[in-house]
């Protein structure tokens, strides 16, 4: 018999980290409200008869915010065969709210009480067993961050399927009140009511089934670290040192100001650069050593050269999303949102928009997706149509090229973080047009649990990242593959067959259109192209330079992207303020592909998603424009 | 009082909400129910933090001023 699972339980239950030992799937397991943007399906690993869905974390089966309006109407509408509701022992009356709701369903369950560990440690007791006669709904407890339980706890749940034992509901509602209950249509009167009876039961339930060691609250390591992370002087000050120490990992030449000392990120990609080096020289002495005519030849270093950009950059993804997830993965980013709201109220916006954006940094794709996390619908497409501002991941590549060729001089790791800074403060003014012009809505309410701080094991960070790099290494495969074989037609013939790149496809729609980016100071056909390229993902810009300015080696690509290496040629067509309005121009307009059909998948319209794009172009023009005419008064 | 008002360490029970349905009912789901003891155990610019239900739960004063205590 095949069976459908579902896992529903409250945020930050450990929903997520059980799906991953139950199926052994790569899924991202994170430590904030709302982290699992969407159903995920897996298999059980023991048995691939059993399908098994994480739905998204949520307080209760009455809808509040999109991602909740999910895990309801999968549990309601679609009925699985058994819901495992897990519970957080650490906080059993709150978490067994959403339990008392899934009782109410009559969809059989198992409880699965999770963190066992953090319970005993504390010196309290849970008497599962008890819990279970009282409920009438087999509890089973387990630690799902170290997979203790879990066996017993699928044994359960195959059990509860094959007999198909509803959950008995308490009678504590009165037959009126439960009428309304399961017709989902309560005066907000009886909302309360029934809130309120299921409160008392729950009281009753934890008073018989557990015994704890101190009665109240006892200040925990989560409450001293919250004393110093959100403290009203400190928060601002830690959180800006703990960026900079991140962005220094990942990119710093001179890491822990030790001059010459690579970051783990830049250090990583340097050998990641010598072997892909040697890697793809083998294989062109080899496509020679066969005879092939000089095209193939040609063709082929492009395209090694158009994969070689971006594998020379992963190291310094990976580097940076390591640290993002040990972040994510701790607790301190709900620390941050809260943190933040302070702030992201004056632009009219709430602190949780401050998640997604945060995660931009990483990869729009992703951080537009967990914009659904936001109630408010207004948030949630400023924060959209703002999020691609952050700079992400694919776009670093086109600074360091520009640092390394045109800011030798200067600090470049400064370079980086000023377009970094330009991001975020374009983003700032943005939604406070956006909140001021667009929307008329005032600025919501912030309400968010503070998950207890945990040290992320090494297994969930590791997969978290690993998720997200897969994301740039498929796409290196595919699209950036693609495009630079296209980059590679287009740039070497033309209708009479094959020519030089100067009278080349290529330049001729450069040449079409760089006289829109005079006014930027990069009117040249060879930047205009790189824009275009950009679209389809950005760190194409670098393969597209490397092309269109003189055949470099794909050697020289990679520790181009890795800002190890100058392009000497890209000064004839720019200069330090074009440059900068050159990245600044990047930054902000359209981001790839990719990205915009996430925005479409969100917004659930091509109106709003063409207005977001065309708000972003015209924001990218007008930022890069006041740069290059700024830029030159002063320069 | 309103909640907004609550000094770190004081201990109230949940009055009253003023504010619209939904987020009344959020409130209910994450353990603000009439009669709940609450404890506010943080504090800054943005808000107040506080203990219900064992669980830390964050929220602006904007909010918080809509929660009545006793």
């Amino acid at each position: 018999m095949s069976y459908r699972i579902a896992l529903a339980g409250n945020p930050n239950c450990g929903k997520t980290t059980l799906f991953n030992e139950l199926t052994g799937s790569k899924q991202h397991v994170g430590n904030w409200p709302g982290v699992t943007v969407d159903k995920k399906e897996g298999v059980y690993r023991k048995n691939r008869e059993v399908s098994i869905l994480d739905l998204p974390g949520t307080y209760s089966l009455s809808p509040y915010s999109a991602e909740e309006i999910i895990a309801r109407d999968y549990i309601v509408k679609e009925r699985p065969d058994v819901v495992i509701d897990i519970v957080d022992g650490t906080s059993m009356e709150r978490n067994l709210y959403l339990t008392m709701q899934i009782v109410e369903t009559g969809i059989p369950m198992v409880i699965a009480m999770n963190m066992m560990d953090e319970v005993e440690a504390k010196g309290d007791r849970i008497d599962c067993g008890k819990l279970g006669e009282l409920l009438g709904v087999p509890v089973v407890p387990i630690v799902a961050r170290s997979n203790k339980g879990t066996d017993a706890l699928m044994e359960a749940v195959l059990q509860v399927a094959q007999s198909g034992q509803a959950p008995k509901v308490p009678d504590i509602y009165g037959a009126e009140l439960l009428q309304a209950i399961q017709a989902g249509a309560l005066t907000e009167e009886q909302e309360e009511r029934a809130a309120d009876l299921r409160y008392t039961y729950i009281a009753q339930l934890v008073k018989e089934a557990v015994q704890r060691k101190k009665s109240g609250h006892v200040e925990t390591k989560s409450d001293k670290l919250d004393k110093i992370l959100t403290n009203r002087i400190l928060a601002l000050p830690v959180f800006a040192v703990i960026m900079y120490v991140m962005f220094a990992c990942t990119f710093s030449e001179n890491f822990l100001f030790v001059p010459g000392l690579p970051s783990p990120g830049v250090w990583l990609a340097g050998i990641v650069e010598t072997v892909w080096g040697a890697l793809a020289e083998g294989l062109i002495g080899l496509v020679e050593g066969a005879g092939a005519s000089g095209w193939i030849v040609g063709l082929v270093s492009s395209c090694l050269d158009g994969l070689g950009a971006v594998i020379g950059f992963l190291p310094l993804v990976l580097v940076l999303f390591l640290l993002l997830s040990f972040l994510e993965d701790s607790g301190y980013m709900a620390r941050v949102a809260f943190v933040m709201d302070r702030i992201f109220r004056h632009f009219g916006l709430s602190g949780r928009s401050f998640i997604p954006m945060l995660m931009g940094f990483g990869c729009s794709v992703p951080a537009l997706m967990a914009s659904r996390t936001l109630e408010s619908d207004k948030d949630r497409k400023i924060t959209m149509m703002i999020t691609p501002f952050m700079s992400c991941g694919a776009k670093l590549p086109i600074y360091a090229m520009f640092a390394a060729t045109l800011f030798a001089d200067s600090n470049q790791t400064l370079i980086v973080f000023s377009i970094y800074m330009l991001g975020i403060v374009v983003a700032v003014i943005s939604a406070l047009l956006l909140n001021k012009f667009a929307f008329k809505d005032g600025a919501s309410n912030f309400i968010m649990e503070l998950p207890q701080y945990r040290i992320p094991t090494l297994k969930s960070v590791l997969i978290h990242a690993w998720e997200k790099v897969r994301g740039f290494a498929i796409k290196a495969g595919t699209v950036i593959f693609a495009s630079t074989l296209l980059i590679w037609f287009l740039s070497s013939f033309n209708f009479s067959g094959m020519c030089h790149m100067e009278d080349s496809f290529l330049a001729g729609i450069g040449n079409a259109i760089r006289w829109i980016f005079i006014p930027l100071g990069f009117g040249d056909w060879r930047a205009s192209v790189g824009v275009v390229t950009g679209w389809i993902a950005k760190e194409n810009i670098v393969t597209t330079f490397g092309q269109l300015f003189g055949g470099v080696s794909e050697e020289a690509i990679e520790a181009i992207s890795a800002g190890e290496q100058a392009l000497p040629a890209i000064t004839e067509v720019f200069t330090k303020v074009s440059a900068w309005s050159y990245m600044a121009f990047n930054l902000l307009c359209m981001p790839c592909f990719a990205a915009v059909g996430a925005m479409k998948r969100e917004m659930g319209s091509w109106k709003w998603t063409l207005r977001a794009v065309g708000f972003q172009m015209a924001t990218a023009y007008v930022v890069a424009l006041l740069i290059n005419v700024v830029g030159n008064l002063i320069f | 009082m309103a909640l907004a008002m609550m000094r770190i360490g004081e201990e109230r029970v949940i009055e009253e909400f003023h504010g619209r349905e939904e987020m009344k009912r959020h409130l209910q789901d994450m353990g603000f129910i009439r009669g709940e003891r609450i404890q506010v155990i943080g504090e800054n610019p943005s808000g107040l933090i506080l203990l219900v239900k064992g669980v830390r739960v964050a929220l602006n004063r904007g909010l918080a001023s809509q929660i009545m205590v006793a």
